[in-house]
């Protein structure tokens, strides 16, 4: 290792450039697929959190405002419906589970320029909230309790004020990667009086309607023997001025879009992957080639076959691992310092995997650059231990 | 002025990429819609002076005999920890983990400052391995 050693430094150029290469190499799957399966779980997430086989939104919302924009991607907004339609919809045959969600833009808060999305849910008829809730509060939400999403810097014991409400924060969910990352629910009683605030202050209209009696969406599990397409149906055609829609054919549009991208990203990958093995083996080549006199003369004082190519192999280990590891580090700094950022250039749900996960794939990333580069080594290693001795040393070399 | 090493370069180029980029590249967040800012604005002017000092610093070790240089390079460590320190805990950044100050200011000057301290630690490593080679 000594000899191996000696020589990478010495040629400061030669190793920086191997180095770079492995480094990009590591850089490129570590990174990269980090960034698929941050995808992949965002989405999963995403389809857990919507939790409901139908959702129904006043018939306005699919028009004015983009539905998507605010159940998707959390972009605060409100749209109400009369309590009434939520009432015969509960009336109709196929529903199983039935819940109304309300849905209110805080103002621009003290800290801060950016308002955030407020949703109250019932808790005796909620089924799409509370299993989220239930993983970080056991407690019943009293009125004026919060529960905060991960995103939001506010921990359990502070107090938000909205619309000159103050309000405890009872809890703060767990990281979703979705928009519930930046929202924050409430329950029934809590957001009325927020609604009542909000109407005071006269920053809301509710459109004409009593705002005591609204509700934003209605989130529908169907009854068993019955299809999510049937009873969607079946709310459109007898019920006015609403817009039933299926949630799975909402995130199908996101599933198309994560396709694409982690299929670009997968070909990406595997072009730096191509050019990266090509170009470590010309330069593993090229480096053997310009040294065959200097292995000449190890072969003279003794050195056996086997040695020169130990020699070979260990000098690709050394740049390998060092490559490999800088590479990685790069890509875990850059993937995990700048989550929040990348998921917001992304627009779509994203969640990284766990610290044992993303330590696993570290790992696989370093021995999959380190293999890559042994595998190069080896040919060079394999040319290298079969040079003629005297025909190179007397500049015979071919 | 002696020939400078490799760890000479590393703290100035930090320094100075810590210097503009708190003011260019990473900012904190804008201000709000009356003009008024907020505490995120702080914690990048506090992290800007900061940087000032580490990159003076920086330049005049350039100038300095071997064991001054190390013990700037570890005087530079302990800056760069207490800038780090700054955005978040020190001075309180906003309220979404979405926002500029969080998503981009702080996770790079907690780099750049992670490599300065790094940098300095290794700077004084060397000397010390120099003073008594």
């Amino acid at each position: 290792m000594n000899i191996a050693y000696r020589n990478v430094r010495r040629r400061p150029v030669r190793t920086a450039v191997l180095l770079v290469l492995t480094a990009l190499l590591s850089l490129a799957v570590c990174g990269g697929t980090l960034l698929v399966s941050g995808l992949q779980k965002g989405l999963g997430s995403l389809e857990a959190r919507l939790g409901a086989d139908i959702m129904v939104v006043p018939y306005e919302a699919r028009t004015k405002s983009n539905l998507e924009s605010i159940v998707l991607q959390g972009n605060p907004g409100y749209f109400y419906m009369d309590n009434s339609r939520y009432e015969k919809i509960r009336g109709l045959d196929g529903i199983g589970q039935i819940s109304a969600q309300f849905y209110l833009a805080s103002a621009s808060s003290g800290c801060c320029s950016i308002p955030v999305q407020i949703i109250g849910f019932d808790p005796e008829t909620d089924f799409t909230v509370l299993p989220w809730l239930k993983r970080s509060y056991d407690g019943n939400l009293q009125a004026g309790d919060i529960v905060v999403g991960n995103d939001l810097n506010a921990f359990p014991g502070d107090t938000l004020t909205f619309y000159g409400i103050d309000c405890h924060v009872a809890a703060k969910l767990d990281k979703t990667g979705t928009y519930y990352d930046s929202a924050v629910f409430t329950n029934i009683d809590t957001i009325q009086q927020l609604i009542g605030s909000s109407l005071d202050k006269g920053m809301n209209d509710f459109a004409g309607t009593d705002p005591q009696k609204v509700v934003s969406t209605v989130l529908i599990n169907v009854a068993e023997g019955y299809s999510p397409e049937e009873v969607m149906n079946d709310i459109n055609i007898h019920v006015k001025k609403v817009k039933a829609v299926q949630t799975k054919e909402m995130i199908s549009g996101i599933s198309r879009s994560l396709q694409g991208t982690s299929d670009v990203i997968g070909v990406l990958i595997a072009a730096v992957w191509v050019l990266g093995l090509v170009i470590l083996l010309l330069a593993f080549t090229m480096s053997v080639n310009e040294r065959k006199r200097e292995f000449a003369v190890l072969r003279v004082i003794g050195a056996s076959q086997g040695k020169l190519a130990s020699i070979v192999m260990q000098e690709a280990l050394l740049t390998g691992l060092c490559g490999s590891v800088l590479g990685t580090g790069l890509a875990l700094v850059g993937m995990l310092g700048f989550r929040t950022a990348v998921s917001e250039q992304i627009g779509l749900p994203f969640l990284l995997p766990g610290a044992g996960q993303t330590a696993l794939l570290a790992v696989m990333s370093i021995l999959a650059v380190l293999l890559a580069g042994i595998l190069a080594a080896a040919v060079c290693a394999y040319r290298i231990s079969r040079v003629d001795t005297a025909l190179i040393l007397r500049g015979d070399n071919g | 002025m002696k020939k400078p090493t490799i760890t000479d370069i590393c703290l100035l180029l930090l320094s100075a990429a810590l210097c503009l980029g708190s003011k260019l590249l990473f900012h904190a967040c804008g201000p709000k819609e009356d003009g008024s800012w907020m505490s995120c604005h702080w914690a990048e002017q506090t992290v800007f002076l900061m940087s000032i000092g580490l990159t003076v610093v920086s330049v005049l070790r350039l100038f300095l005999s071997r064991p001054a240089k190390a013990g700037a390079a570890l005087a530079m460590s302990v800056m760069s920890v207490a800038t780090a320190l700054i955005p978040g805990i020190a001075i309180r950044l906003c309220m979404m983990d979405t926002m500029r100050c969080h998503a981009v200011m702080r996770p790079a000057v907690l780099i750049l400052c992670g490599l300065i301290a790094v940098a300095g630690v290794v700077d004084a490593i060397l000397s010390r391995k120099e003073a008594n080679a």
